[in-house]
């Protein structure tokens, strides 16, 4: 999240030194295997596993998979989930990091304070939050009581429309801190001149602002994305039985339905197309560097 | 007080301060809603909460399995997390050394993966692991080594940012006057990074202590970390009890974090008291955000 790595270098206009001259073969070996071995056994080993699990059957753990009903429509509501969600996120993530460096500074400080609280406490505690507030007689029933609004209990607690908005705050913070940097590292004669120039706010902003934190934008939405699609405390606690996405149905294949061949295979399948997703949008829009 | 950006939105700043807002208030009311609800007097989640009173909290302190999950969870996520700092700190090390571009982005790529992972899959990958190999089963060991996984990118991005910030002629300098790379590594590179070492660690720290989904597969049977059982009650019953739990979880995380922005403070007045006139790198507002 942090760009100093790579928007400093870039905004003095100077490449950025790679590889300090005088470094040995050895040095890099010895700093560099240790957690190149970790990630072998720690991410390798488990993955093997689960390719060897997925396949024990020959391979008809995958068509039981896409067999079992509600593999396929999770597999649709979690796409779905995670485009909304993406979509959602950046636009509010954008606004939300204009609005930190547009507002006068108590408003910046509660802004922030805002987002810090939030990234700081875990996604289950918020999810928590969430769900006293959408409970049948939660805060909002108590809210909309005041102004005599709610007659009896509001149904949204464990409902697609209750899951979206916490799905929203929780992910909400990874898409703010990326813009919210970009905007920190924006050039600001190019504003300046801009506006001795006479272009408006619509024009400055499209021609200037925009272009130079749309690679933060992307790259926040596609991290929101790919974590979207492996969520599961969110979705557990506010979507319910009627919205499992697909780490819930693997979790019950896992633990409910006895089946760790069929729970491996949709693990392979999630694994894989998570990772394509991010690998491509990491060759298109750099997102590890974003963050390095 | 009006920055160029602001000034550059013109009045259209109004509505998007406006949506700001809004969004700022998804981020904070359902946190104020669970903190409220847990000091209420009754023995039902209600809000408004009935009067005031502590009694949740000395429920949930002298509640010994509730402290035997902190403890658990305390030492298992302090294991992971110094796994974490150790090999995320030498891959940030290790990968300014590496000659091939291609090479640099690829294992860049690879440090920053496991956030993207699905952690369901993975769990299941390392309960996997742990069926297999029997040695393991019944063992912290896989949990343990999983959490270090997942930490692990935060530490190397942050640990990353602070080597992009070392001067680049200290090395060949050092080298120059004779200091072979491990005498470099200690008494240049490691003292520059020790701030964003402790804010990589106590980042990590604090993802670690709050994962879940990896402890729903991998705990052995009978012993549950803290956020697990705060899971598995709020599966149950959603009690007073289990609201302030998570209040003090939060409280706790707060503090934790809360020393890198002061540390970072601490350290800029020094900074300024030497009276080197250095630019400031970046704005104030950012630190301890960004992880």
């Amino acid at each position: 999240m942090t760009t100093p790595g790579t928007a400093m270098p870039r905004a003095r206009g100077i490449a950025p030194v790679r590889r300090p001259p005088g470094t040995t073969a050895a040095e890099s070996r010895w700093l560099l295997w240790p957690p190149l071995v970790f990630f072998a056994l720690a991410l390798g080993f488990p993955l093997v596993t689960l390719v060897i699990q997925s396949l024990e059957g020959g391979g008809s753990a995958y068509i039981d998979a896409l067999d079992v009903p509600a593999f396929a429509g999770s597999l649709m509501r979690t796409v779905v989930m995670a485009v909304v969600v993406m979509v959602l996120t950046m636009v509010l993530g954008t606004a939300y990091g204009l609005a930190v460096v547009a507002s006068p500074a108590w408003l910046r400080f509660a802004l922030l304070a805002a987002l810090i609280l939030s990234l700081w406490t875990s996604i289950m505690v918020r999810s928590f939050g969430w769900m006293l507030l959408e409970l049948p007689r939660g805060a909002i029933y108590w809210f909309l009581g005041l102004f005599g609004l709610a007659d009896e209990p509001i149904e949204l607690y464990q409902t697609t429309l209750g899951m979206y908005p916490a799905m929203v705050a929780v992910m909400l913070p990874f898409a703010v801190l990326p813009v919210m940097s970009a905007l920190q590292s924006l050039d600001r004669e190019q504003l300046n001149a801009a506006t001795i120039f006479g272009a408006g706010p619509l024009l400055t902003f499209r021609a200037v602002t925009w272009p130079q934190i749309l690679p933060s934008v992307l790259s926040g939405g596609v991290l929101v994305f790919v974590m979207s699609l492996g969520f599961y405390v969110t979705p557990l606690l506010l979507g319910g039985p009627g919205n499992m996405t697909v780490s819930g149905v693997i979790n019950a294949q896992m633990n409910q339905a006895n089946r760790p061949d069929i729970g491996a295979a949709m693990s392979i399948l999630l694994v894989g197309g998570t990772m394509i997703v991010y690998l491509i949008a990491d060759r298109l829009f750099r997102v590890s560097e974003k963050w390095g | 007080m009006s920055t160029p950006v602001g000034r550059s939105l013109g009045w259209y700043r109004v509505p998007v301060v406006v949506v700001a807002i809004l969004a700022s208030l998804l981020l904070i009311v359902p946190f104020l809603i669970l903190v409220a609800t847990s000091w209420t007097g009754g023995s039902f989640i209600l809000f408004p909460p009935e009067g005031f009173s502590l009694q949740w909290y000395t429920e949930v302190l002298t509640d010994s399995r509730w402290m035997e999950s902190f403890r658990l969870s305390l030492w298992t996520a302090t294991v992971s997390t110094a796994i974490a700092t150790v090999l995320g700190t030498l891959g940030a090390l290790g990968l300014t050394r590496v000659r091939s571009r291609l090479a640099q982005r690829w294992i860049r790529t690879l440090f920053i993966v496991p956030i993207a992972l699905p952690p369901i899959a993975y769990a299941v990958g390392l309960y996997g692991v742990n069926m297999d190999l029997g040695f393991l089963r019944g063992t912290l060991v896989t949990l343990i080594i999983g959490h270090a996984l997942v930490a692990l990118p935060y530490v190397f991005v942050i640990v990353s940012g602070g080597i992009a910030r070392i001067d680049p002629a200290l090395r060949p300098a050092a080298r120059t006057l004779g200091a072979r790379w491990p005498l470099i590594l200690w008494k240049i590179e490691l003292p520059a990074l020790v701030p964003y070492l402790l804010s990589g660690a106590l980042f990590a720290f604090v993802v670690v202590f709050d994962e879940v989904v990896l402890a729903v597969f991998l705990m052995p049977p009978g012993e549950q970390t803290l956020p697990l059982r705060m899971l598995n009650a709020s599966q149950e019953a959603f009690s007073p009890e289990l609201t302030a739990a998570s209040t003090l979880v939060s409280i706790l995380a707060i503090l934790v974090l809360a020393v890198i922005p002061l540390s970072n403070a601490v350290r800029r007045r020094r900074a300024r008291r030497a009276a080197s006139a250095r630019p400031a790198e970046r704005t104030p507002a950012l630190e301890g955000v960004t992880p």
